[in-house]
């Protein structure tokens, strides 16, 4: 501690009083080193000169970056600092008068990262002059402060790297979160927002900008933080962006301003890998949304198919009425859950039957609905006994009015008398159907007309009559046997022949010979998918 | 979305109450720190913040907390977290704030924490 006389002008020699400093240098460097902040090391610093330069005010400032300003640590009102520490070299230790008479001076010390300490000393009496020896004092006492700083500067680095590492995980961590919240379902529309929010705080953006924008529709901006200003800069010093397309929407991301303690700083790779990390998490979710949207909707579609099919299947007759005197049997394979082929044999009030086979143009729930309409009204003008023309006319009419232009009906009506075996027929377009003689030749009945359905005018459709005798049969069917496909691309009546199929094969039942084609047809395409839902109607005269 | 940071104050006792709203960015994290730096020249030492209406906390913003912390911990005082949404109670945990600061349900239950 300096005494009274040590102070300039008294007798001891200045290298004595200098000597008496040193070992205290170690103490005061312990207590400086254990300060936690550099205002409390300045307090402390302040503390020792003033016990050192008893006659001088003290105030302390720090420069943390040299050409920028000072900031006041310790001490009361001292001018201003950078008159006291202008034009001086930022490398060394430097100490100057700011008068003429060695009263006042300003100190400025060099730190180890590049920032000043500055010293503003000014006499608390009149009397006071600075030596020469105090100006060594002074440069001792900076290079203490020098010294004590490291340590401080070294926890602040330690502090800073473990506040960096921790925002790293923080940054993972929030990428994580980020990806599991907009991967659920209930975000809807503000999902887009939420990556935006996540992105500037992640980045330590001052503010974010979402434009999304579609191809007939006016862009909608959300901004973060939600304000009025929903302005668009384009410098792009200040601001990084990404964007997406998915379908016709365009989502745009931007950031702008990314912040620091001292100001706005441009933004790094990391920040770009961030924003882009979050967007693709965006996309990936809006992806995954539609596709699963797209699975429920064809969920509903395979359970409304399966509803439909319920019902074709009822319209499809379980089993045909017994008829004294015939075996008969008939079976629909649909492609699909639900198909367009149709076939009955239906009784009439006359003691006939009805035998029908039609097959609507195309498949699936269109086709179903058709055959639904063809069943209802077939079976309404059944009732009403009608010509087998004025019927055919009839049908043609309402299916043209049921159905779109692509949508037509091929059918086989017949109506037999079961007990004399006098059948007439009609097709509307469909293939002929095979009458097979005891000799095993074969009458093909294919009088009719056009499809049902194709003209809206009264087609005059022409008929066959013949008589179905006993040991005769008749065969019934939809293109979909003739055209049932093989891996070859091959068709089953071009390769086995349906005609010789059915004139050469007996069984002992319907159900038998039905049952044994089917398995030929089965036989001859093999693993190829089915093309085409397959109708046959078989009945033999016993 | 986040609104524009606004920030209110209240003093019970010797306790400073700051409630914020909005990104605590570093606009938000100055205002804070001001807000504080007044109060504590004061001698107020027992400080709660409440971030109920702040769902989003940048780093920069949170360095200025940590600021907060420190001085208030230096002068043997203490800072106590309320009201937090889970992102931001998750952000503050893994920065390693709550090893220096406390952490409570409510206003309320941080002035009984003060008070006991």
């Amino acid at each position: 501690m300096r005494t009274e006389s040590d102070i300039p002008g008294t007798t001891q020699r200045p290298m004595e009083r200098l000597a008496g400093q040193i070992g205290t240098f170690q103490d005061r460097f312990e207590v400086l080193a254990k300060a936690l902040s550099l205002k409390e090391m300045a307090r402390l610093f302040a503390g020792m000169l003033s016990s050192h330069f008893q006659e001088i005010e003290i105030t302390l400032f720090h420069n943390a970056i040299p050409g920028k300003g000072w900031q006041q640590l310790f001490g009361g009102a001292a001018g201003d600092p950078g008159e006291a520490f202008g034009s001086i070299d930022e490398r060394r230790f430097a100490m100057r008068y700011l008068d003429g008479e060695q009263r006042r001076a300003s100190v400025v010390q060099p730190l180890l990262d590049r920032s000043l300490l500055g010293m503003f000393l000014s006499p608390r009496k009149v009397a006071f002059r600075f030596a020469e020896e105090d100006k060594v004092s002074l440069q001792l006492f900076g290079q203490l402060f020098a010294s004590a700083y490291q340590p401080l500067l070294h926890r602040r680095n330690e502090k800073e790297l473990v506040f960096s590492l921790n925002h790293r995980v923080l940054q993972l961590n929030s990428l994580i979160d980020t990806g599991i919240e907009v991967s659920k379902l209930t975000h809807e529309g503000s999902l887009p927002q939420l990556a935006l929010e996540r992105a500037a705080s992640l980045t330590n953006a001052s503010r974010g900008v979402l434009i999304v924008s579609g191809k007939d529709q006016p862009a909608e901006r959300y901004s973060f933080p939600a304000s009025d200003a929903l302005g668009v800069d384009n410098d792009s010093e200040r601001r990084i962006q990404t964007s997406f397309q998915f379908f016709d929407t365009t989502y745009t991301f931007q950031l702008y301003d990314k912040e620091s303690r001292s100001g706005f700083i441009v933004f790094d790779e990391t920040d770009r890998l961030l924003l882009d990390a979050l967007t693709r998490q965006v996309h990936a979710s809006l992806e995954n949304r539609y596709l699963l949207q797209e699975a429920i909707d064809k969920q509903k579609i395979e359970r409304d198919i399966a509803v439909a099919a319920s019902i074709q299947q009822r319209i499809l007759p379980e089993s045909l009425p017994a008829l004294t005197g015939y075996d008969i049997f008939g079976t629909n394979i649909p492609t699909k859950s639900v198909g367009g082929d149709y076939y009955d044999c239906i009784p009439l009030a006359d003691g006939r039957v009805a035998l029908v086979v039609a097959d609507v143009a195309g498949k699936g729930i269109p086709a179903a609905l058709l055959v639904s309409s063809f069943h209802a009204y077939l079976n309404a003008y059944l009732e009403n006994s009608l010509p087998l023309v004025k019927l055919a006319q009839r049908l043609n009419s309402v299916i043209c009015k049921a159905s779109t232009e692509d949508k037509f009906i091929t059918a086989f009506l017949a109506l037999l008398d079961p007990t004399t075996g006098r059948m007439e027929s009609l097709s509307a377009g469909h293939n002929p159907v095979y009458l097979v003689k005891r000799d095993r030749t074969i009458q093909e009945l294919n009088n009719g007309g056009v499809a049902l359905g194709m003209l809206d005018m009264e087609f005059p459709f022409s008929t066959d009559e013949v008589v179905v005798e006993p040991g005769e049969r008749l065969f019934l069917y939809t293109d979909g046997l003739t055209e049932a496909m093989n891996a070859e691309q091959e068709l089953y009546d071009n390769i086995r022949s349906v005609k010789e199929f059915v004139s050469n094969k007996t069984s002992p039942s319907a159900k038998q010979f039905i049952q044994e084609m089917i398995a030929d047809v089965r036989e001859f395409v093999g693993t190829a998918p089915q093309a085409d839902d397959i109708t046959v109607l078989y009945l033999v005269r016993q | 979305m986040e609104q524009e940071f606004t920030l209110t104050t209240e003093l019970r006792g010797d306790c400073l109450i700051i409630a914020t709203a909005g990104y605590v960015n570093n606009v938000g994290g100055e205002s804070i720190a001001r807000e504080f730096a007044g109060h504590f020249e004061n001698g107020i030492k027992k400080v709660i913040v409440n971030l109920g209406q702040s769902k989003v906390v940048n780093s920069i913003g949170l360095s200025f907390l940590i600021d907060i912390v420190d001085q208030l911990n230096d002068a043997g005082g203490k800072l106590i977290f309320t009201n937090l949404d889970p992102a931001v109670d998750k952000m503050l945990t893994i920065m390693g704030l709550f090893q220096f600061a406390g952490k409570e349900s409510s206003v309320d239950d941080a002035l009984k924490e003060f008070f006991v």
